[in-house]
């Protein structure tokens, strides 16, 4: 790295301060990109890509909720243990009751959005801490799953619902068809609805957002009813997946979406986070399994370089932003 | 005065902040028991220049000298030490510490390695005593008002033995009493020879209290001057190298049909409270701190419920249950608290702007990107607000432009009514005197203004009629006839503000 | 001074980077080697390297196992490490993937198996992490022709889709635990079972064989069947439970792992009740060294090193063009006090 270099390029010395402060991210993302291509020949095909959408098409859509989560300035540890349940509510209705999969999913799905009700209900209406909220719902939702499933696992063997994961649409597989469909959602109610607004201005200020007529109560629970929908679809994604229902799955799927949106500049302070950056984040965690595993690095390292990740990024974040704040 | 040993100087600071230079080799003499002001526009560097001298901040280059010794802090608590203290203007109580703990913040009173908390309490209660401060010292901070807690930071100052006090703009949200009882206080530091740098945009009041004034204009010294030589118009013309108005601007327009009317509104701090406002009116609301006018303001704008009483809007009987039902019915507040209920600091000034205006500007289920730029630059210029696009944050915006862009959100609401609680509080001259200007073309418009001000000067000179609020009530109401006719005077309308 | 930060921070990520990949520097290397050798090979015996099911002319071990973290799997993992590091250095392998964390996780295992395609592997050795969820990830790895090696337990398809299974039979061990049970209590009694998770096939198969043996010895009761966990600490509580219940008529504990009964076992001796037979299934380190002071009777050994080796070896068999066995059975032993040096190593 040169120093004098980049010193003679940007005249301006502020130019690459707003530049990196807005596309660093990004711009690590392209630096990872070039250099997996450039070293690890299995890394540049396009099934290696298709692949790699695929894998973080689950903990996309949990950090897509989470963001929005976060924004409002709080947190959602539940959603791992949302998606357990999804699972174990389609063993019972596809493989017990032989329920239609559709909707089966639906109404598992729905039945996730009704619990993030709850979880929002009970930080909006009494001002509990969310960390607190989230951690007790997790566990309850965890041991419902338990109940649900006698804690046995069921064979999903429907052909149909083992389509969610293996179905194509064309050449794309339909996880990232789904992806991309929620991407495309959450930028649009991030950044063009008035609830994507309200959500930020209640993470940002909440008393100003008061004053300004947004119902604080609703929007929050906008979001972890979000929140709860997104990971009831990662969890029928993960239950076509391993093809099996069982109340074990996804336990610490939180930490790879809350690191998704960090990494993504989501501020934990609230008032901050847009779907690009959530969406290089969540590759940029795809890209470190991936590209790590293809490499051959052992799998210890991996988790200490994720680590290394949030902290650069948050770092980043701070250095890059600190004098547009 | 006459004092001619200096207690402190400093020559030549300069600091640069990022690519901005904020002092531009400034220099300053404070004189032995004299009351020196710094005026200046917001961000002329006053507040940079004395966060440099209690070691907030570092300067870049520049000497500083204290009491004849050459002198560098390193932060607040050394500044403290060695016995200068600076009251900030935006205060951080710490809520959970009591009176007493406050007050002896990092100069505990201690026996041994335990904090001597009897001493501690009955030393406060002592120095409470003295300045009729009828606090038990074991009261926390939390349960103070706004001009409470600023009076226990003065009460700290003045106790910490310091041998020259800061105060950045200490009777914003003093009221009159308080601020008598102030000036009071620093006389008699003066006498005892304590230093005082008086920060202020109160014209009247620096007049009043400062030996001299040094001026301050984009970070750079423009003069210091004996306060008996100077007049107002004169060191307003330092301060903003031009001439600007120094009277209000108030143009008297038509007054129309009642607009908003409140029959018997009683709620917490107020009582029986009765008035209308007209098309074009402002109506101001004056009183003591804590009088019950903001939370009048509060209620009327659905922040709190009131507990009985009725609101009429055009006639009609309505009820804000929240402040969304009061902004569709075309009621907005600007709130004194500018900290909290003012921007989202993080997020744009488009976006703020915007934010209560979302619901009118919808397509379908869409926010139309398109109109709301262009609406919220024609209303961020309409304010002259002072930023390099309406993308930049509230963050980067001073006091003033905050405020007007808090001003602009309601303006794109083109509301019925609209309620100004301090609106120029912690603003500069020049942006002061823009924001009356607007006020008086939004009544132009029709709008219905409701005006609080702690300011007397401001309320007087803004209002169409003023009615006064004291403990809960009100207390009296004055014409502008009254005002322009001089049958009512600043001391008259003072009186019934204490009740008299 | 920020600015100096941010690239110095850059540059560590890039740093980083390409300090990760340098052991694949080796790998363009190799590939011109082996290609130019491939190509040589074709020319001359027009035969391509035995086992290669991708046609890039390399054999590639893919390895994922069930975890990093805990005790059973850590040996395992080593070893495998060691034995794989072996077969690279002496030309039998061309590469292997290192140690892929399947993090006890199918969802992961699922992941790992795709990038195992991506990487061109042509035999993976897979330790399940659930014998459902970690199905799909056999089928993905034997839809694309490689060579899948289960090791230590079965998914559900393996006996259809596995080239080779290394494994030990739990119901075996099932009934080596109660039959230590029975031979050590004569006159027989009441039991307590405390068992593993529940679902995993270790657990259901391991209690089918304690019920086997116990079917026909009446003189034995069971009078309380918990699940522990696998866990310790949970398996203290319920013995510590049983022990006030039941009194001088408890005779055994019988746990699905050693580091259950181990726990259990504690909780009988600090009671002063050493008379109370505790035996379990693995082998961990803490058992056997309470089998070697005298404090526990005995303990069933999972040969899970064993294990590994038998599957590395199906793979070398691959590699090497010979047969294998399709499903290897590893045994479990007893260890007792006359055995106990041969297994236990550690302090």
């Amino acid at each position: 790295m040169d120093k004098k270099g980049s010193k003679s390029i940007y005249t301006n010395k502020d130019e690459l301060r707003l530049f990196m402060g807005k596309y660093g991210i990004g711009v690590i993302l392209f630096v990872m990109l070039i250099a997996l291509i450039i070293t690890v020949p299995s890394f540049r095909t396009t099934s290696n890509f298709i692949n790699i959408l695929k894998q973080v098409s689950i903990n996309g859509m949990i950090a897509y909720g989470m963001c929005v989560v976060i924004a409002t300035g709080g947190i959602d540890l539940a959603v791992g243990a949302q998606c357990a349940l999804v699972a174990c509510l389609l063993g019972q209705f596809i493989m017990k009751m032989g329920m239609n999969v559709l909707l089966s999913c639906a109404l598992a799905v729905l039945f996730c959005a009704a619990l993030g009700f709850v979880n929002g209900f009970l930080v909006a209406k009494f001002n509990m801490f969310p960390f607190v909220v989230t951690l007790s719902t997790q566990l309850i939702i965890r041991g419902l799953a338990q109940v649900i499933s006698s804690a046995q696992a069921i064979s999903m063997t429907n052909a149909q619902f083992k389509l969610v994961y293996l179905g194509m649409v064309g050449p794309i597989p339909f996880p990232v068809v789904m992806l991309f469909v929620v991407t495309i959602l959450m930028y649009m109610i991030l950044h063009w609805m008035k609830l994507g607004r309200y959500i930020l201005a209640t993470g940002g200020n909440e008393k100003a957002a008061i004053a300004s007529g947004v119902s604080v109560f609703w929007t929050k629970i906008a979001a972890y009813v979000i929140s709860g929908f997104l990971s009831g679809v990662a969890g029928v994604i993960l239950t076509s997946k391993t093809s099996s229902a069982q109340s074990n799955l996804a336990v610490g799927y939180e930490t790879d979406a809350v690191a998704a949106c960090v990494i993504g500049g989501t501020s934990f302070a609230g008032g901050v986070a847009t779907t690009p950056g959530v969406l290089i984040g969540i590759l940029i965690i795809g890209f470190i399994y991936n590209g790590m595993n293809l490499i051959g690095v052992n799998s210890y390292y991996q988790t200490i370089v994720k680590g290394i990740m949030i902290i650069a990024a948050v770092l980043l974040d701070l250095v890059m932003n600190r004098k547009n704040r | 005065m006459a004092q001619d040993d200096t207690i402190f100087k400093c020559d030549n600071i300069t600091k640069t902040f990022g690519g901005t230079k904020a002092l531009r080799g400034v220099r300053l003499d404070v004189k032995k028991g004299e009351v020196h002001a710094l005026m200046g526009e917001n961000g002329a560097g006053k507040s940079t220049l004395m966060n440099c001298v209690i070691g907030l901040i570092k300067a870049d280059s520049g000497t500083m000298e204290f009491e004849g010794q050459p002198y560098s802090v390193r932060g607040p608590v050394e500044a403290m030490e060695k016995g200068i203290y600076m009251i900030h203007q935006e205060l951080h109580p710490e809520p959970h510490l009591s009176i007493a703990e406050s007050i002896f913040l990092h100069r505990e009173n201690m026996r041994g390695i335990f904090l001597n908390k009897s001493a501690q309490n009955a030393r406060t209660a002592e120095i409470l005593k003295k300045f009729n401060f009828n606090y038990s010292p074991r009261t926390l901070m939390k349960e103070l008002t706004l001009a409470q807690v600023q009076m226990v930071e003065i009460i700290k100052a003045v106790s910490s033995d310091a041998r020259m006090i800061i105060m950045d703009e200490p009777t914003s949200s003093l009221d009159a009493n308080e601020t008598e009882h102030l000036f009071n206080t620093i006389k008699e530091l003066q006498a005892k020879g304590v230093s005082v740098i008086y920060i202020s945009h109160r014209m009247d009041e620096i007049f009043e209290i400062a030996d001299r004034v040094s001026v301050f204009r984009d970070g750079q010294y423009i003069g210091t001057k004996l306060i008996s030589e100077i007049t107002k118009s004169e060191l307003i013309t330092m301060m903003v190298g031009r001439t600007v108005e120094a009277v209000f601007p108030k143009v008297d327009v038509p007054i129309g049909d009642e607009v908003f009317r409140v029959e018997g509104l009683s709620g917490k701090g107020f009582r029986d409270i009765s008035f209308c406002v007209h098309a074009g009116e402002i109506l101001g609301l004056s009183g003591l701190v804590g009088s019950g006018r903001s939370e009048t303001a509060r209620a009327i704008f659905g922040l709190d419920r009131p507990e009985s009483g009725s609101m009429y809007l055009n006639g009609e009987k309505i009820t804000n249950k929240n402040t969304r039902q009061a902004i569709r019915k075309g009621i907005c507040m600007v709130n004194e608290d500018r900290k909290n209920y003012g921007l989202c600091l993080l997020r744009s000034i488009r976006e703020n702007v915007s934010l209560p205006n979302l619901e009118s500007r919808q397509k379908g289920l869409f926010i139309q990107q398109g109109r709301e730029k262009r609406e919220v630059k024609d209303v961020a210029e309409k304010l002259r607000v002072k930023a390099g696009s309406i993308e930049h944050t509230g963050f980067s915006l001073s006091g003033g432009n905050q405020q007007k862009v808090v001003l602009a959100k309601w303006i794109m609401a083109s509301p019925k009514l609209m309620i100004l609680d301090e609106p120029t509080r912690g603003v500069d001259v020049g942006a002061k005197s823009e924001i009356h200007t607007m006020m008086c073309e939004f009544a132009a418009k029709g709008m219905a203004i409701l005006m609080i001000s702690s300011e007397i000067e401001e309320i007087m000179g803004m209002s169409d009629r003023i009615l006064i609020y004291h403990e809960g009530r009100i207390n009296g109401e004055v014409s502008r006839e009254e005002i322009v006719n001089g049958t009512m005077s600043q001391k008259e309308i003072l009186a019934k503000e204490f009740g008299q | 001074m920020k600015k100096l930060l941010a690239i110095l921070l850059a540059g560590v990520m890039v740093f980083g980077l390409m300090a990760c990949s340098a052991p694949k520097e080796e790998t363009p290397a190799d590939e011109a080697d082996t290609g130019t050798e491939t190509t040589a090979d074709t020319t001359e015996t027009s035969s391509e390297r035995v086992g290669d099911v991708n046609g890039d002319g390399k054999f590639i071990v893919g390895y994922i196992s069930k975890n990093t973290t805990d005790t059973f799997h850590g040996p395992i993992n080593a070893r495998a490490i060691e034995v794989l590091d072996g077969l690279k250095a002496d030309g039998t392998i061309d590469d292997w993937t290192g140690i892929l964390d399947g993090q006890t996780d199918p969802g992961v295992q699922i992941n790992l198996a795709d990038d195992c395609v991506t990487k061109g592997c042509d035999a993976v050795i897979i330790l399940p992490a659930e014998a459902e969820g970690s199905a799909p990830a056999v089928a993905t790895l034997a839809e694309n022709g490689i060579a899948v090696v289960v090791v230590n337990s079965k998914t559900n398809n393996t006996d259809e889709l596995a080239v080779a299974y290394s494994g030990s039979d739990d119901v075996y061990a099932g009934t080596l635990l109660a039959q230590h049970v029975v031979d050590n209590v004569p006159d027989g009694g009441k039991y307590v079972h405390i068992q593993g998770v529940l679902g995993n096939s270790a657990q259901i198969q391991r209690g089918e064989g304690i019920e086997q043996i116990m079917k026909d010895h009446p003189e034995f009761e069971k009078v309380e069947e918990m699940t522990g966990n696998w866990n310790s600490s949970e398996a203290q509580n319920i013995a510590q439970d049983a022990l006030s219940k039941y009194g001088k008529d408890l005779v055994a504990i019988i746990c699905d792992n050693d580091d259950m009964s181990s726990g259990a076992q504690d909780v009988v001796n600090a009671a002063g009740r050493s008379d109370i037979v505790c035996v379990g299934v693995d082998g961990n380190n803490y058992p056997l060294s309470l089998v070697k002071d005298g404090k526990m009777l005995a303990t069933v050994l999972q040969d899970g090193v064993g294990q590994i080796e038998a599957g590395i070896g199906v793979v070398k068999a691959i590699a090497t063009g010979e047969s294998y066995e399709k499903n290897i059975d590893v045994p479990f032993v007893l260890v007792t006090k006359d055995n106990v040096d041969q297994y236990y190593t550690g302090e």
